[in-house]
This record gives structure tokens, sequence and C-alpha cells, in this order.
């Protein structure tokens, strides 16, 4: 890998441990009001489910400036260049298969990291790091490679495990005023602890309310 | 349009309106007390203060039977003495619920009995129950959610079981308070 494992140094002069101001892990997922990431029978052939586009008309339709999904709106601009503006991207099997994790690149040719139990055995595309040694592990990888900039995690389940391993610190969630009804919820992770959050921002673009909660371990 | 059915509930962002295993003797779940540290803030002068005073000014409610047995059917009054109409499957000879309360077995008589009483005042609906029986059958008007900013893990589900019909709302406020957002949402008809 072309990045340093781990950015810790050694003082010169006290030789005690410091390490640079890393970045922040900051989930992104579109979600309908009730709790909905994905309409039903999602599938490699249907990765959103049915309907589940639904959940991504605040994106623009690339027809502005194809092949970009960039939205029309400030807010929307906002929240998308921060995500793009992101130094790393961690994916969870499941949605890295469904998108042949973007042909290795998901924007900026920045590196991908995937938390799986066994890394499939034929070649990996483009800049995409299978890491088997937990989500802790991966989180720690994606922060060093990705330096001072934040890194994009995408993925329900994903989320959940960086949430149990209190490594995830941001969540970025954009609420779709829609009832799916049915589908693949985001939360949904019976017996894990309570998680407290902070409100830190709000935006309204026509089509989500684009909510910042910074996660708060006990 | 005459005054709107409004469901009031506070919810954890990862949708729960209360925590696992509630019952009588524990009615708001296992640590679901949680979801409600805003109203502790209720008298205040601020958003919550606001739309605590909103939901107190509505002129009827609209209950499902779970939710007022668990709330000890209010001893009859829920706010005012406003007529409160508990929506349920069945009724056992004899039961008779206490006030202003009254059971009935059809949503749409549900509703439209709500709707008279409260006149030119909104509606006020509480409970999962009674707001899915009103979303499935199209019958809710809007949507006051204070969303709380926590993930509860477990317990009950604001939304469950209301089939794969998408139906689109439509974000008419938003005020933040003091540990929560309320989002007021109207149902788009189609």
């Amino acid at each position: 890998m072309s990045f340093p494992a781990r950015l810790v140094y050694l003082d010169d002069n006290n030789r005690t441990e410091r390490s640079r101001s890393l970045g922040k892990l900051v989930l992104s997922m579109s979600m309908s009001l009730d709790g909905f990431i994905a309409g039903p029978g999602d599938s490699p052939d249907n990765p959103f489910g049915d309907d589940g586009q639904r959940l991504h008309a605040w994106l623009g339709d690339g027809g502005e400036d194809p092949p970009s999904y960039r939205p029309a709106d400030e807010a929307g601009r906002t929240v998308f260049d921060e995500l793009l503006a992101t130094g790393a991207v961690i994916t969870g099997r499941r949605t890295g298969d469904y998108v042949n994790y973007w042909g290795g690149d998901h924007h900026d040719g920045v590196p991908i990291f995937v938390p799986t139990h066994q890394a499939p055995a034929g070649p990996t595309p483009g800049n995409v790091h299978f890491v088997t040694d937990g989500i802790a592990s991966c989180a720690a990888q994606a922060k060093a490679a990705a330096g001072e900039r934040d890194v994009m995690l995408h993925g329900a389940y994903t989320a959940r495990e960086a949430l149990r391993a209190r490594v995830l610190d941001v969540l970025e969630i954009q609420l779709v005023p829609v009832l799916f009804g049915d589908g693949r919820r985001l939360f949904d992770d019976p017996g894990s602890d309570r998680v407290e959050l902070d409100l830190v921002r709000t935006l309204e673009s026509p089509g989500a309310l684009l909510l910042r909660y910074e996660v708060r371990y006990a | 349009m005459s005054a709107p059915i409004r469901l009031y509930m506070s919810m954890t962002l990862d949708g729960f309106i209360a925590g696992p295993d509630d019952r009588p003797g524990q009615e708001l779940g296992r640590g679901g007390g949680r979801v409600f540290n805003w109203l502790d803030d209720r008298m205040s002068e601020g958003a919550n203060g606001q739309v605590f005073r909103e939901a107190m000014d509505t002129g009827a409610l609209i209950s499902g039977r779970r939710t007022f047995e668990l709330a000890g059917r209010w001893q009859g009054d829920h706010h005012d003495g406003v007529p409160i109409f508990v929506l349920t499957h069945h009724v056992d000879d004899g039961d008779v619920p206490p006030g202003s309360a009254r059971f009935v077995t059809d949503v749409a008589d549900c509703a439209a009995q709500a709707r008279a009483a409260a006149g030119e005042r909104a509606v006020m609906v509480h409970g999962a129950g009674a707001a899915q029986a009103l979303l499935r059958t199209g019958l809710l008007d809007e949507l006051e959610i204070h969303l709380v900013p926590v993930l509860l893990g477990d317990g009950r589900r604001l939304f469950d079981g209301l089939g794969a019909e998408h139906i689109e709302l439509e974000l008419v406020r938003r005020l933040p308070g003091r540990d929560v957002m309320h989002l007021r949402y109207r149902v788009r008809r189609p």
C-alpha cells in the first residue's frame, strides 16, 4: 500500500508518541422518514431495491454536469462537495459487490477499503483494499490513508459494525420526506447499546433534510 | 380544507417510540424514557413549549387501543376533557371507557367522528397503531415528529408494517428545540 499504516510519530525530543490530527469517519446515507435506505428486493441487478431510486432524488440527475450527480441547490451541493472531498471510502461488501466497487474509483481515485471476512480470490479493481481483521482496523487504515481529510463510509451493515466498535464519528443523514413501508433499514441492530448523538448541522434541500450528527460515545 | 388530523409522536433517529418490552408497569419500555426527555422543557417559551401548547390545543384525540390501555386510559381525560376516540378491534360487553373516551371499531368512522368533534381545531393522533391505521387508509393529514438525537437500538417502531406503497410527504415546518427537532410533514395526496 502506498500510504503509511499508522500516522503515529516519535517525537525527537521526548520520544513520546503523538498523532497527527486525523479526519473523521462519516457515514453518509439517504434514508426515508421511516428508516429505509433501499426498497424491497434489492439485488445486484436492482441495487436500490424496488423504487429505491426515490431516496436519491435529492441528488442531481447528472444532466447539468454529466456524469456528476451534484445537486442543483446550494444545501445539497454543500453536503455533496464535502463527501467528494473525503480522502478515503469505506464500503460494505454487499454495497461494493452491487456496484463492482465503482470500477475501483469512487471519486478522485481515493482508496476504497472494504471490511470483509474473506477477501475475494480474483484481482481487485483499482484502489480497493479488502480488510479482514475487523472494522476498527479498517477504520484506522482508511483514516491513515485520508490523512487530515475525512473518510466516507457507505453501507448499513458496515455502519452498524462501526457504531458497535465505536469508530464512527459522524452521521450525515439525508432524511427524505417519504414513507417507504418496506425495504432495507439503516438501523436494524437489536441488542445494540444506546448511542447519543449531537445534531450539529441542519440544511434544508428541496429533496431532503440534510442532518449532520456527531456521535457521543458514553 | 378543515382542520387537519395530525399525528404527534416522539421518535428516535432509528425510528423507535419506546424501548423494548413495553407493558403495564414499564409503559415506555426499557430505557424508553430517553425518548421523552425533551418534554422536561415543555413549559419553556421556546420551540418545545410552542409545540407542546399546540398539541394541547387540539380539539379531539384519536388513540390506538394499546396506547390507551398503557396510559391507564388517561382516567378518561387526556387534555381539557376533549373527546377521545379509541381505535380498537374488539369491545367487551359492558366495557365502558371512562370520561370523554369512547371505543370506535371502524377507522373511517373514527376519523369522521373526531373531525366533527374537533370542529375548527386540529385532531391529535397518538400511538403507532392508530398512526399506521390512518396512514394505510389515507386519513392522516399531517405528522408532527419530535425527532430525538439518539439511537435507541431496540424497541417499538413508529412505522412498521405499512406495506410497500410509498407515501409521499412534504416538510412544511421545522422547529429546532432543546434536545429535539420538531418536523411537521403534510401527507401528499396522489
